[in-house]
């Protein structure tokens, strides 16, 4: 499998030193530049539409949304939102999605970059075997387990807790997250690791003072790629998690496709309730996940 | 004496290093995927399985016979290949011509552009589904559009049997281009700038340098983004529940809804969905081996 390395330059920072180009050139360039700006603003305008769409009609109320489909709201109704956020209990579920997330990628972070020392600067015959399974589990989908996930559960009683949904998203994060770490760890010296065994370190003082620190750019590549996933997911939870009281925010706004799709305005404010997190998360942070995005790519 | 110790010690750290890792991945993967093919030959149906009152027996192939004689199988299936052919001729070439657009040009606002074009992928899919489903049901902006152009343009779209698969691939052209951008962007910064202005001095075109230099140069990531398509397809599952659940009379189905339904909806039959799930992973597997030859056959440009 072809991988997509993880030194990415940063897209916007990288300028390039502006060319002389010849009349001819430049005539060809500014029929070219047009063209490609015009396809570019033309799917940037087709991008966002529909979410500024979305979130103009969730100021609507359900009566004006049938008479004025496309324009601005005549009457800015805001509370839309207050009802959404209590039919649909969105406190509870941001705080569960907060919680999933959070607990999974710091797990997920810490036992993959722990395995990728070992592997990257212990030897053991173990390393092709072990390591090898993970880069394989990399390629799995979670739908290719869930029917015995479902079922483990419910034997140990995990079902509908909120272990029960964290355990399988650490071991779904595992493969990825052991598979960058590894790839980054090699990169560090050797010589970095060995000089301090001599100093007298042990691998878990090693661990903590040289390689946590030096594995900054894999850990935010990976916490990112985690984020991202486990904030989205939906299979897995839908089927583990059934009380109202631990369902993450995609599951809890299932309830306003069905039961309260006619009732427009409260359901556009609960899908831009449900957008908007990640959304933040996304211009906050945005550099920062495309460049995880391209670097985890090679999770197919 | 000494060395031993160290050894030892080595040993001990590596162990505890690398356990809780593993065991999460056997016990959550490993295992689970092991169980899934065991169970896709059996006839287990609920109840205990260790120890229960009802013996498991095995079966044979039975269950992949039944559901290759099943024809909401192929349906699915037939949507799959769909939505992969969407994504190697929708996804892939529109996120390249964006990514060289944006590469080529000095367009101004870069980042502008950029953030703008990558924004609906971070979404969740569930909500994407939910939001296009209410844009192109009858009651929607879509239909209003649309009768704009044409008074009394009814709405079938989505309750057409024939014509339902039709909306949902759009909005995965919509959903999934950015992320195709993004991975032909970031690769497109790696070329190495003095090779093109090499070509541009000998006399290239804009048109020949990207067939000879760009293209070529990008193979590699052609065929991962391919590799990509070909698993996301498989994984799709998400955006067609929020948006038709599989409807009308199934026909929107994907393979992992098909395996979800037959697990999860009305009676659960566990060995008949775990056959489906086993049949997609050897599916992709397969597909992607198949990718790899055709990567081998034409590409190799790379050097």
């Amino acid at each position: 499998m072809k991988i997509i390395p993880q030194t990415i330059a940063d897209p916007i920072k990288e300028k390039q030193p502006r060319r002389k180009k010849n009349l001819v050139q430049n005539e060809a360039g500014i029929v070219s530049r047009l063209f490609f700006g015009v396809v570019l603003s033309l799917f940037s305008v087709l991008s966002i539409l529909p979410l500024v769409w979305l979130a103009l009609s969730s100021f609507k109320t359900t009566q004006e949304f049938q008479m004025n489909r496309l324009g601005l709201p005549l009457n800015w109704f805001f509370k839309n939102y207050l009802f959404a956020w209590k039919i649909g209990n969105m406190g509870t579920l941001v705080l569960n999605s907060l919680f999933y997330t959070s607990i999974s990628t710091i797990a997920v972070i810490f036992f993959s970059l722990a395995a990728a020392f070992a592997f990257a600067k212990i030897k053991s015959k173990a390393t092709p075997f072990l390591y090898g399974s993970f880069v394989i589990g990399i390629l799995l989908t979670i739908q290719s387990i869930m029917v015995p996930l479902f079922l483990m559960a419910n034997t140990v009683n995990l079902l509908d807790t909120r272990l029960g949904v964290l355990i399988p998203y650490v071991g779904l994060g595992l493969p990825l997250g052991v598979y960058l770490c590894t790839e980054y760890v090699k990169s560090i010296h050797d010589s970095i690791v060995e000089s301090a065994r001599i100093d007298g370190a042990g691998y878990f003082k090693i661990f903590g003072v040289i390689i946590l620190p030096m594995a900054k750019p894999v850990v935010s590549t990976l916490a990112i790629l985690n984020v991202l996933t486990v904030w989205n997911e939906f299979m897995m939870i839908n089927i583990l998690v059934s009380r109202e009281t631990l369902k993450s925010l995609p599951v809890g706004i299932m309830k306003f496709s069905s039961a309260l799709s006619s009732d427009y305005g409260k359901q556009f404010a609960a899908l831009v309730i449900g957008l908007l997190p990640l959304l933040l998360f996304y211009l906050v942070f945005r550099n920062k996940i495309t460049e995880g995005v391209s670097a985890g790519a090679v999770k197919g | 004496m000494k060395q031993h110790l160290a050894k030892k010690e080595e040993r001990r750290a590596y162990l505890l290093l690398v356990l809780p890792a593993v065991l999460l991945y056997f016990a959550v993967i490993a295992f689970p995927m092991v169980f899934s093919i065991g169970m896709s030959v059996s006839d287990y149906s609920g109840g205990q399985i260790f120890g229960g009152s009802v013996p498991i027996n095995y079966v044979g192939f039975s269950n992949y016979t039944r559901m290759w004689k099943d024809q909401y199988f192929w349906i699915s299936l037939k949507n799959n290949v769909y939505i992969v052919l969407i994504s190697i001729f929708g996804q892939i070439p529109l996120g390249f011509v964006l990514a060289y657009a944006l590469h080529r040009n000095q367009v101004r606002r870069k980042g502008f552009f950029q953030t703008v074009i990558y924004l609906p992928s971070v979404i969740s899919s569930v909500i994407v589904g939910i939001l296009w489903q209410t844009i192109f049901s009858p009651y929607g902006p879509f239909t209003e559009l649309m009768q704009y152009f044409k008074p009394g343009w009814e709405n079938t779209l989505l309750s057409n049997p024939r014509t339902a698969m039709l909306p949902v691939l759009l909005v995965m052209l919509w959903f999934y281009t950015g992320t195709y951008f993004i991975i032909f962007l970031a690769n497109l910064q790696k070329i190495d700038q003095e090779v093109i202005e090499a070509a541009k001095i000998d006399g290239a075109s804009e048109w020949q340098s990207l067939r000879y230099v760009i293209l070529p140069a990008l193979s590699g990531v052609i065929v991962t983004s391919s590799i990509l398509a070909i698993s996301g397809s498989l994984k799709s599952f998400d955006l067609i529940f929020g948006m038709t659940a599989g409807n009308p009379a199934r026909r929107t189905s994907v393979l992992a809804l098909y395996m979800y339904d037959t697990a999860f909806r009305g009676a659960p039959k566990y060995p008949l969905a775990n056959a489906i799930s086993t049949f997609m992973v050897a599916f992709s597997f397969l597909l992607i081996i198949i990718t790899k030859l055709v990567e081998k056959r034409f590409g190799g440009r790379e050097e």
